[in-house]
C-alpha cells in the first residue's frame, strides 16, 4: 500500500471531521424533528395523539391531561402540529412561542417582555404541561412554585 | 488513519456545539418560520364558531390571513379555544365556492353573476305572481352578520309581504327565547360573563360547555381555581369533560330533568332556603294554563315532586337532589348555565322556565354572580336573529308580528304605508321545510346554513329538496356542504374576515368584524348579494335605502331606539375602537349594561325608581314563576327501541363540519362520527371498543364505530352530528316544542346491535 502523504492525511482528516459532523446533524435531526414511522401508520387519526401517547409516553400524556391545557382540552396538535408535517401548525417538539403561544398568551408575553425583557422564551419559567388545574388545582402551579 | 489530538478535539468540539444546539435549533427554525409568517397587520374581528363570541385579531400578510390571536380587549382576554386558534386554513380551503353556479341537467355549472341572479329573480317573481307572498321564503342563520339578517328580514316582511323568514336559530335557541319571554316578558339573558367571576355556585344543566363553549368553561374553571369553596354542579346524563371540575355530577334518566328541577324547588321551600322578600315583591306564580295563583298553590303543586318520588323517576338519589338544592340556594351567588340539553326538547320552554323558577324562588338574580344564563350555540344567533327579529313571528327589537301596534310602529319607522307588513306570522322552520317538501313553498333563499345536514329526520326534507317544482338558491362558502347537492343556484359569498359587519354574542355583547382581506374569486358579501337581489326584484327603494353595510347598522340602531333593546349608543365608530359593547346602550357615552332589570345598571329603569328590580317586560313589572309539570319525551324507549339516542358536539368540530373539516388537525382528530356506548350496555350486547354497531330508529338506520366508555349512563348512546358521511340527523326526530317550535334532537328511541 502506498504510504499516505501529509496532504492525503489532511484530506482524510477533513473527510472524517465532516462525516462526524454529518452523522451528528443526522442524529440530531432524527431525535428532534424527524417523523417516527409509527405516526404514519394511521394517518386518518394522526391528531388523536393522546390515545397513543397514554401508552407510548405515559408521563407526558398524564402531565398534559392534568394540566390546564388538558382540562380545557387544548389538544397536542394545537401547539405541536402534526408529526407528518401535514398540519396547519408547524410540527415541533418545542413549539415556537411566536407561532403558537402568542395565539392565546400574547398579553402575558408582552407583560413578561416589559417586566423582564424576556422574549421568545416561555419554557424557562413555564415547564411543559405542568400548569396544574385538576387535582392540584388549588396548589400553586409548577411555574409559580419555581 | 491517525488523527492528531488537536484534530480530534476540533471534531469533538464541533460535534458538541451541534449537540448543544439540539434543543434550541428547532426553536430557532420555528422562530424563523414564524418570522416568515409575521403579519403585516392585525385586524380586529370575532371568532367564527360558537356563541361565546371571542374577540380575535386576524394576522394579515400580503393580503392573506396567516394567523390569528385572541383579542386582549374583548371578554376572552386574549384566549382562544382550539378551534378558534386554528381558523386560517378554512379561508383558503380548496372547497371554497368562488363563482356562481346554476344546476343544468342535474349538474352544477359555472355561470356569471348576471345569469345566476336573473334565474333566481325569475323564479321568485314567478312564485310571487302565481302563488303569492307565502310561496317564497328566506332561511337564514345564526352565523350571518346582524346586518345581513336585518336586511333579509326587512326585505321579505316589508318588501315582499312574506313573513316566511326563518333560520337555524329555531333549531338551537328558540326554547331559550320562549323561556325568557314567558318568565320576564323580554328575550335575552339578564346577566353577563362577568357574573362567572363573582359566582360561588355554578349550576350547569344540559350543557357540555367544556366542549361547546370552551372559553367560558375555562373562565368557570379559573373561578374554581381562584376559590376552592366555589361549588360546581353538573346535571347531565353523560359524564363529559365538563364534569371533571364538578363537585356534584348528577346523572339522570334522559328527560326527567323537569322533575328534578321541581324537586329542587320542593327542597328549597322545605329547608326554608327560599327568599319571600324577593318573590313576594317581584314574582307572580302562574299555573301551566296561565292563571295567577298564590305561593301556597305552588307548594301544593310541588308535592308531586318530593326527592323520593323523583328518585324513582329520574334515578337520582334523593339525597343528591337535596344536596344540590341546598348548594344552589345557600350560595352567595348562583349562576345557572344551560344550552341544547334543555333547548332541543319538546318541553324546552318548560325546562327553561323551571331553571328560572329556582332563581326567582331564591332571589339568585340581578346580583353579581347570581343569574340564569342561557348559552347560545352560534356566533350571531342572539345578535343577528333574536334581536333583529329574523324569525317568522318576530319584528326587530323584540316586537311581534301578531301585535298591530308593533307592526304600525315599524311601518312608521321604516317610512312605509300602514298595512305593509302582513299580520299573520309565517311558517316556523319545521313547518316551512314541510311546506317546501310538499311544494307549497315554491322559492327558498338559503343563506349561510346547511339544512340538508342540520334538520332533524333529515331524509324527509332532502327528498323534498329534490322536487323539480320548487327552487332553492343557496349562498354557501363551501362546495362540499351537503345542501349544495340539492340547490338549484349556488352563490359564492365572502367568508368571515372577507367582509365587514357585527356579531352579537350570548351576553348581549356586540362586536365588529372588520374586513381583513379581499373576498376570494368572484365572492361577494351577503349584504351585496341581498341588495342586488332586492333591486333586481324591483323592491320598493324605500325598503332598501342602503349604500353599504354601515347604513344598515345605523338604521337598526334607530329602529331599536324606541324599545328596551336600544342600540343608539353603539355607533360604528365605537365598535371600531372598542372590543364589544353590551346593550342596552342608549347614548354614546353609556358604557353598556352588565345586568338588566336592576336599578342603577339598566338604563331602562329610572335612577329614582322605588324598587331595586323592575321586570319591565311585563305589565305589572313582575317576573313569572311557572308551574310546569314533568312530561315525557316525544319518543320514549320501549321494547322495540329500548335505548335513548342523544346527539351533540365534540370540541374539535362545529355544526356540520364544513369549516372544521378544512383544518387538517381537527379533521384528523375526529375524522368520522362514532357511537358512544356505556361499558355495561356494551358488555351485555357483546360490543367492544372499535366494533361496528348498527343504530336503528323509526326513521332510518346507520352503522357507527363504537367507543365504549363510562361517559354515557346505561341505556343512553351518543353520536356527534358533524359528519356529513354519517349524518345522525337521518335518525333523529322532528317532533317539536309547541311553544318554541324547536325540535327534540336530544331524545329519541333507538335499538343498537353489533354487526
Amino acid at each position: 500500500m502506498k504510504p499516505q502523504s501529509p496532504a492525503d492525511h489532511t484530506i482524510l482528516t477533513k473527510i472524517v471531521s465532516l462525516s462526524t459532523l454529518l452523522v451528528t446533524v443526522m442524529l440530531w435531526s432524527t431525535v428532534s424533528t424527524a417523523t417516527p414511522l409509527k405516526h404514519l401508520v394511521a394517518p386518518d387519526s394522526a391528531a388523536d395523539c393522546y390515545e397513543c401517547h397514554k401508552k407510548a409516553t405515559p408521563k407526558i400524556a398524564e402531565d398534559w391531561y392534568q394540566s390546564k391545557h388538558g382540562v380545557q382540552l387544548m389538544k397536542c396538535f394545537v401547539c405541536h402540529g402534526q408529526p407528518d408535517g401535514k398540519g396547519s401548525v408547524p410540527w415541533a417538539v418545542v413549539p415556537s412561542p411566536k407561532a403558537v403561544c402568542q395565539k392565546c398568551h400574547d398579553p402575558a408575553m408582552q407583560r413578561m417582555q416589559q417586566k423582564y425583557g424576556l422574549e421568545l422564551d416561555c419554557y424557562t419559567c413555564h415547564p411543559f404541561h405542568q400548569n396544574s388545574l385538576h387535582h392540584d388545582a388549588y396548589k400553586k402551579s409548577a411555574s409559580k412554585v419555581k | 488513519m491517525k488523527l492528531t489530538r488537536r484534530e480530534m478535539l476540533k471534531c469533538a468540539a464541533a460535534s458538541s456545539a451541534i449537540m448543544a444546539l439540539n434543543g434550541s435549533l428547532p426553536m430557532l427554525k420555528d422562530a424563523m418560520a414564524a418570522e416568515a409568517a409575521e403579519p403585516d397587520k392585525w385586524v380586529k374581528s370575532v371568532c367564527r364558531f360558537c356563541g361565546t363570541g371571542c374577540g380575535v385579531m386576524v394576522g394579515v400578510k400580503r393580503g392573506k390571513v396567516v394567523t390569528v390571536k385572541g383579542d386582549p380587549n374583548n371578554h376572552n382576554q386574549g384566549f382562544l379555544c382550539l378551534k378558534g386558534a386554528l381558523m386560517p386554513p378554512i379561508v383558503y380551503a380548496k372547497e371554497r365556492v368562488t363563482k356562481p353556479y346554476i344546476r343544468k341537467n342535474g349538474q352544477l355549472q359555472v355561470a356569471s353573476w348576471d345569469e345566476a341572479m336573473d334565474l333566481v329573480v325569475s323564479k321568485f317573481k314567478t312564485a310571487l305572481k302565481d302563488h303569492g307572498p307565502t310561496s317564497i321564503a328566506y332561511y337564514g342563520s345564526g352565523q350571518a352578520l346582524t346586518e345581513e339578517t336585518y336586511l333579509a328580514s326587512k326585505m321579505w316582511k316589508a318588501g315582499f309581504g312574506s313573513n316566511n323568514v326563518e333560520g337555524n336559530p329555531r333549531l338551537c335557541m328558540a326554547s331559550a327565547v320562549g323561556g325568557y319571554v314567558t318568565s320576564f316578558g323580554k328575550d335575552e339573558p339578564c346577566g353577563c360573563y362577568d357574573d362567572i367571576d363573582a359566582a360561588t355556585c355554578f349550576f350547569i344543566i344540559g350543557s357540555n360547555m367544556s366542549e361547546c363553549h370552551p372559553i367560558l368553561f375555562k373562565r368557570v374553571a379559573a373561578r374554581k381555581q381562584a376559590d376552592p369553596n366555589v361549588k360546581i354542579i353538573v346535571v347531565d346524563p353523560r359524564r363529559t369533560n365538563t364534569a371533571r371540575i364538578a363537585d356534584e355530577h348528577v346523572s339522570f334518566v334522559p328527560g326527567t330533568d323537569l322533575a328534578i328541577l321541581n324537586a329542587m324547588a320542593y327542597v328549597i321551600i322545605q329547608e326554608e332556603l327560599d327568599n319571600p322578600r324577593f318573590y313576594n315583591k317581584y314574582v307572580n306564580f302562574m299555573t301551566n294554563d296561565k292563571k295567577k295563583v298564590d305561593f301556597d298553590a305552588y307548594v301544593t303543586f310541588l308535592e308531586d315532586y318530593t326527592p323520593e318520588k323523583v328518585e324513582k323517576l329520574s334515578g337520582v338519589p334523593a339525597d343528591q337532589i337535596r344536596k344540590i338544592a341546598i348548594l344552589f340556594s345557600e350560595s352567595s351567588g348562583t349562576m345557572s348555565l344551560w344550552t341544547m340539553g334543555l333547548n332541543q326538547r319538546i318541553r324546552g320552554v318548560w325546562a327553561n322556565n323551571l331553571v328560572t323558577n329556582l332563581h326567582l324562588l331564591t332571589g339568585q338574580l340581578g346580583k353579581p354572580g347570581a343569574t340564569n344564563f342561557s348559552l347560545t350555540g352560534q356566533p350571531n344567533a342572539c345578535g343577528g336573529v333574536r334581536d333583529t327579529g329574523g324569525l317568522c313571528h318576530l319584528l326587530p327589537a323584540g316586537r311581534l308580528i301578531k301585535k298591530p301596534e308593533h307592526r304600525a310602529q315599524l311601518e312608521k319607522q321604516w317610512g312605509l304605508e300602514p298595512g305593509t307588513i302582513a299580520p299573520k306570522p309565517g311558517l316556523h322552520t319545521i313547518a316551512l321545510w314541510n311546506a317546501f317538501s310538499e311544494g307549497k313553498v315554491k322559492a327558498m333563499f338559503v343563506l349561510c346554513t346547511n339544512p340538508a345536514h342540520s334538520l332533524p329526520n333529515v331524509n324527509m326534507y332532502t327528498e323534498g329538496m329534490e322536487r323539480k317544482d320548487n327552487f332553492m338558491v343557496l349562498s354557501e362558502p363551501f362546495m362540499d356542504a351537503e345542501t349544495v347537492k340539492y340547490c338549484d343556484v349556488l352563490l359564492p359569498p365572502a367568508f368571515w374576515c372577507e367582509k365587514r359587519g357585527v356579531y352579537g354574542c350570548t351576553e348581549r355583547r356586540y362586536s365588529l368584524l372588520m374586513q381583513s382581506v379581499e373576498p376570494m374569486g368572484e365572492c361577494r358579501s351577503d349584504v351585496d348579494i341581498l341588495l342586488d337581489f332586492g333591486r333586481r326584484m324591483g323592491i320598493d327603494p324605500k325598503v332598501i335605502p342602503f349604500e353599504n353595510v354601515d347604513d344598515i347598522w345605523n338604521e337598526w340602531r334607530e329602529v331599536s331606539s324606541l324599545t328596551p333593546y336600544n342600540f343608539m349608543g353603539i355607533t360604528r365608530a365605537r365598535l371600531e375602537k372598542e372590543s364589544g359593547i353590551r346593550w342596552p346602550c342608549p347614548t354614546e357615552d353609556h358604557p353598556g349594561t352588565k345586568r338588566r332589570y336592576v336599578r342603577g345598571e339598566d338604563p331602562n329603569i329610572p335612577k329614582d325608581y322605588k324598587n331595586k328590580y323592575k321586570f319591565y317586560g311585563t305589565k305589572d313589572n313582575k317576573a313569572r314563576l311557572w308551574m310546569r309539570p314533568y312530561a315525557p319525551a316525544a319518543e320514549e324507549p320501549d321494547q322495540e327501541y329500548p335505548m335513548v339516542l342523544t346527539t351533540g358536539r365534540v370540541i374539535d368540530h362545529w355544526h356540520t363540519g364544513t369549516m372544521t373539516m378544512k383544518v387538517p388537525e381537527l379533521r384528523r382528530s375526529f375524522p368520522k362520527a362514532y357511537v358512544e356506548v356505556n361499558v355495561d350496555d356494551a358488555r351485555q350486547l357483546g360490543i367492544k371498543n372499535g366494533d361496528n354497531v348498527e343504530l336503528v330508529t323509526r326513521r332510518d338506520k346507520m352503522v357507527f364505530q363504537a367507543k365504549v366508555s363510562d361517559v354515557c349512563r346505561p341505556g343512553l348512546v351518543f353520536v356527534p352530528w358533524y359528519d356529513k358521511n354519517l349524518m345522525i340527523n337521518k335518525l333523529t326526530l322532528n317532533a317539536f316544542d309547541k311553544g318554541s317550535k324547536q325540535p327534540e334532537y336530544k331524545i329519541c328511541a333507538v335499538r343498537i346491535a353489533k354487526v
